[in-house]
């Protein structure tokens, strides 16, 4: 390899790099849980999910419907729930070492930005007499 | 004619030419030699003995093939082998010894590499992902269909999670909202849970 292809090559990463960087992925942690008031079950990993909901509702049952890592990009990916509703998540930008997504779960709409061991909950609408909740988390 | 002191150093004779006398003793069987030619010639033929007895021996030695006896004794020696504390010790000793520069240069090395890959690990297993930047989850901006009957309410709790309620909101037919988008968001007043639960169940 000659002396001249080394440093092209050098100098293509180097400039390559930030644009790859740029691009992310981040990886999510996606869990699709399943909600409800009637007693039941509930997930030991979901108990701090139950204290959180807690304030706005005691639900007795919580279950782990589907349960994902996934490396979102500025390109989009989708988390389908068990009612035939879509979550698509896509990654809005990164910024000071900080990422912003979208979710869109119709009806609603949503751009956040994520933080370390901090949960991100969506309504995800009804189902078998309960809801389902998107859960959105870092990667354990 | 008998000699008193060649009597006395006659049994002293074959031991001097043995070399098994003390220094005192010897010192004295040399005087008496030197004066007695009689004992002087008894001692050259006891000299003279042993080396013919010396050649004959030895011719007959090299008659024998020694070759495969070191061989055997050789391989019956069995090195005595230390304790392991006590080989390690003798190793650093030597290493220390003769290779004190190499030695004190890669411990001084390996010193400096952990005195760096501690804080470096440490550094890296506290760092958040890619990403992950944040003390908390912080809902930027939310909206609902325009044509859905709900409204978003938007729960921070105090650990740092983010809760997005669908609730329904029957007066609402005009679409959704921004946070701080100069939008209707300041609206989104959080529904009481009963409420809440009512609307969705």
């Amino acid at each position: 390899m000659t002396t001249f292809t080394r440093r092209w090559l050098l100098s293509a990463a180097l400039l390559a790099a930030p644009v790859a960087l740029a691009d992310g992925p981040v990886s999510v942690q996606a869990d699709v849980v399943f909600a409800s008031t009637t007693p039941g079950k509930v997930d030991p990993s979901l108990v701090k999910m139950q204290e959180t909901l807690a304030a706005k509702v005691k639900y007795l049952t919580l279950e782990k419907r589907s349960s994902e890592k996934l490396a979102v990009t500025n390109k989009g990916i989708t988390v389908s729930l068990p009612n035939g509703k879509a979550a698509a998540l896509s990654l809005e930008g990164l910024k000071d070492g900080v990422a912003t997504l979208r979710v869109k779960l119709p009806p609603a709409d949503a751009t956040y930005s994520l933080a370390k061991d901090k949960s991100f909950y969506l309504q995800g609408g009804a189902h078998e007499g309960g809801e389902l909740w998107l859960v959105l988390s870092q990667p354990r | 004619m008998k000699n008193p002191a060649r009597e006395k150093f006659l049994p002293l004779l074959s031991p001097y030419v043995d070399g098994e006398l003390t220094p005192e003793e010897r010192q004295q069987v040399d005087q008496h030699l030197q004066l007695n030619k009689e004992s002087a010639a008894q001692v050259a033929d006891f000299r003279a003995g042993d080396g013919l007895m010396r050649n004959a021996l030895e011719m007959q030695a090299d008659d024998v093939d020694w070759k495969q006896f070191t061989d055997d004794v050789m391989a019956r020696i069995t090195p005595e082998k230390l304790p392991l504390f006590e080989r390690l010790k003798l190793t650093f000793s030597e290493l220390f010894t003769y290779q004190r520069g190499p030695m004190v240069a890669g411990l001084v090395g390996a010193v400096a590499a952990v005195a760096i890959a501690i804080p470096l690990t440490l550094s890296i297993a506290g760092r958040a992902p890619e990403g992950y930047g944040a003390g908390k989850v912080e809902v930027q901006t939310v909206s609902v269909d325009t044509e859905a009957a709900v409204k978003p309410v938007v729960f921070e709790t105090e650990s740092g999670d983010a809760v997005i309620w669908v609730v329904d909101a029957p007066e609402k037919k005009d679409g959704g909202r921004k946070k701080g988008g100069g939008s209707d968001e300041e609206d989104v007043a959080p529904t009481p849970p009963d409420e809440a639960k009512k609307q969705d169940l």
